[in-house]
């Protein structure tokens, strides 16, 4: 079920059972209230009913017509009341009830008749109005009885509806909204952790089954999303390859043409003294030969291996292997740029799991960015030392170029930030950023404004299980 | 009379080998360097006529090579030779100044042809 659909039902049922308990409040409160008005109408009916039981003693007592006469006038009022709240009363009592004590005023009142008119006034007569009005007045009683008992029900019953529906909505509150808040937060926080994750590079999916619900559809995007990006680094790095491979191309060329000229030269100077040179120059001039060949196949080689789009593999490796081999590399643009390495490389580092290739990469683009911000006979300083604790490995690319301006130095890593106009991608430290994280290493800057900028590579060293095979 | 001379400075060592065969072959005196540092300073001992040099090198290029030579020696002719045949702006903004540019690989007997030529060109003496 979605998000919205659980948030409208739960809603719903809340909303619902304060309807209902406002419904069936009102209800009896509405009962109630006609009781209450039954209640008046029974207690004026009961007070008439005695006044006319005293009269009726009167009577016994000192045979006073006057009493007699008395009674059938509070009979009659009582009558007429009975006859007018006719309706109200029968919905309070009951038809049954309302015709019973009709009835019991109807034999009192005949028998208060008889005695008026003075047709029987025997004993026998007078007991049966004795006892016609202890019947009125039981009946009334009763009615004034089960009305108590009625009112006293209802009030018991309303209380346990209104404390029932408390209850419940109080049950919907404290278990289930924060259920449902449970489950939205639990998605949420795989979401954020993912876009956290992402936004450092590290391009990885949310596992396992996803729910259907409108975050649910969040995770999937994202995690589309994330796919998306890792390809789209993949394509990133190999295109600042292939523009490394542009700027390396012109220092290829001069160290392609030069080996060429040497055997360009060997082969017009071999021509020429051909006819005087001893066999054993002559063979000397063809291993001239042969040696500038190597030259440019070594070159060619180099360049292949660096263009080749890899898959990345981790294995364990010396970093300082790495400095070396990318110094070979990129050694014909440092001597053109008349650029001079120092090198500082720690024995007995720890070993490193890396991609030799990408690291290999990093290191081009670093050393490229140097050569580019120094001017000829500056110097490039690259360290490598042990991280405290035998952790990892650092390595420092210190050059003393133009440094770079400190508003502009956060920017750095960002992809497509240049400085260097249509010379640059921008890709170079944004694409170094993203293998350095994939290694669980950090890549930071320190730059200083016409002294120089100095760039720390931590890679963590590989665990004693990765490297140990036995 | 003294053989005209030639200075050749290249970090590639076959270059100057190869170069000084056949300068000498045509009658030159020659003196090779790998160490463009070096070359000057035996620059300031001697007196050369032709500088031949190459455009990219460690520690000193061609261009400050040729400002040494030029202030040094005004008489002096130098040719350029390099690797980068694409630096055409860099070889434009050299004429006038050079008395020829070679981009690698170039023919050797045009190479001590241009030389010869460069000799012929010399200006005389004040």
């Amino acid at each position: 079920m979605t998000i919205k659909k659980t948030l409208i039902l739960h809603g719903a049922i809340i909303i619902g059972l304060l309807v209902l308990t406002g419904v069936f409040a009102v209800r009896d409160v509405g009962n109630l209230s006609a009781s209450s008005r039954y209640m008046e109408i029974q207690e004026r009916l009961n007070s008439s009913f005695l006044e006319m039981r005293l009269s009726e003693k009167n009577y016994f007592l000192f045979k006073d017509d006057l009493a007699i006469d008395d009674i059938l006038v509070m009979v009659q009022a009582a009558g007429e009341t009975l006859d007018s709240l006719n309706q109200d009363m029968v919905r309070a009592i009951g038809l049954q009830k309302y015709q019973d004590l009709r009835l019991a005023l109807g034999q009192y009142r005949q028998q208060v008749e008889r005695i008026a008119t003075g047709k029987s006034r025997d004993e026998a007569s007078e007991n049966i109005l004795r006892e016609a009005g202890r019947r009125l007045m039981e009946v009334s009683n009763r009615l004034t009885e089960d009305e108590r008992t009625k009112i006293g029900a209802l009030i018991t019953k309303t209380k346990q509806g209104m404390l029932a529906s408390f209850l419940l909505i109080l049950i919907l509150a404290v278990f289930f909204t924060p259920l449902i808040y449970r489950r939205i937060l639990a998605s949420l926080n795989k979401v954020s952790q993912l876009a956290m994750d992402i936004s450092e590079g590290r391009f990885r999916k949310i596992d396992g089954p996803v729910s259907s619900d409108e975050l649910g559809a969040v995770i999937r995007a994202m995690n589309t999303m994330s796919e998306q990006l890792r390809l789209r680094e993949d394509e990133l790095v190999q295109s600042r390859k292939l523009n490394s491979l542009g700027i390396l191309t012109a220092g290829v060329a001069h160290e392609i043409t030069n080996p060429l000229n040497n055997i360009s030269m060997i082969a017009q100077t071999y021509e020429a003294v051909y006819d005087i040179l001893p066999r054993e120059e002559r063979i000397g001039f063809m291993r001239k030969v042969t040696a500038e060949c190597e030259r440019i196949q070594a070159i060619v080689i180099n360049l292949l291996d660096f263009a080749k789009p890899k898959v990345a593999s981790f294995l364990c490796g010396d970093v300082n292997d790495v400095v070396r081999r990318t110094l070979q590399l990129v050694r014909n643009m440092l001597d053109v740029s008349n650029i001079e390495v120092v090198l500082d490389l720690a024995e007995g580092l720890p070993c490193v799991r890396m991609d030799e290739h990408q690291i290999c990469q990093v290191f081009v683009n670093i050393i490229t960015n140097a050569i580019q911000a120094m001017s000829p006979g500056q110097t490039l300083a690259i360290r490598t030392k042990p991280a405290p604790g035998y952790e990892g490995v650092v390595i420092d690319f210190q050059d003393t170029g133009k440094g770079i301006p400190p508003e502009i130095l956060s920017n750095i890593f960002d992809p497509f930030f240049s400085t260097k106009g249509v010379d640059g991608t921008g890709l170079g430290l944004s694409v170094s950023y993203g293998i350095i994280k994939n290694h669980l290493g950090t890549i930071t800057a320190q730059s200083e404004v016409n002294k120089g900028t100095t760039f720390e590579i931590v890679l963590p060293a590989a665990k004693p299980m990765e490297d140990d095979d036995e | 009379m003294s053989k005209p001379t030639v200075m050749v400075i290249d970090d590639e060592k076959i270059v100057g080998d190869m170069s000084k065969y056949h300068l000498e072959a045509a009658g030159f005196e020659v003196e090779t360097f790998i160490d463009p540092a070096k070359a000057l300073e035996r620059f300031k001992e001697k007196h050369f006529d032709v500088v031949v040099t190459d455009l990219k090198m460690k520690n000193i290029d061609g261009m400050e090579v040729l400002k040494v030579v030029k202030q040094a020696s005004p008489r002096t002719q130098v040719i350029m030779i390099t690797a980068f045949a694409h630096l055409n702006t860099a070889i434009e903004a050299l004429r006038g100044q050079v008395f020829d540019f070679f981009p690698k690989p170039f023919k050797i007997k045009d190479f001590v042809a241009s030389v010869s030529r460069a000799l012929e060109s010399v200006p005389p003496a004040a």
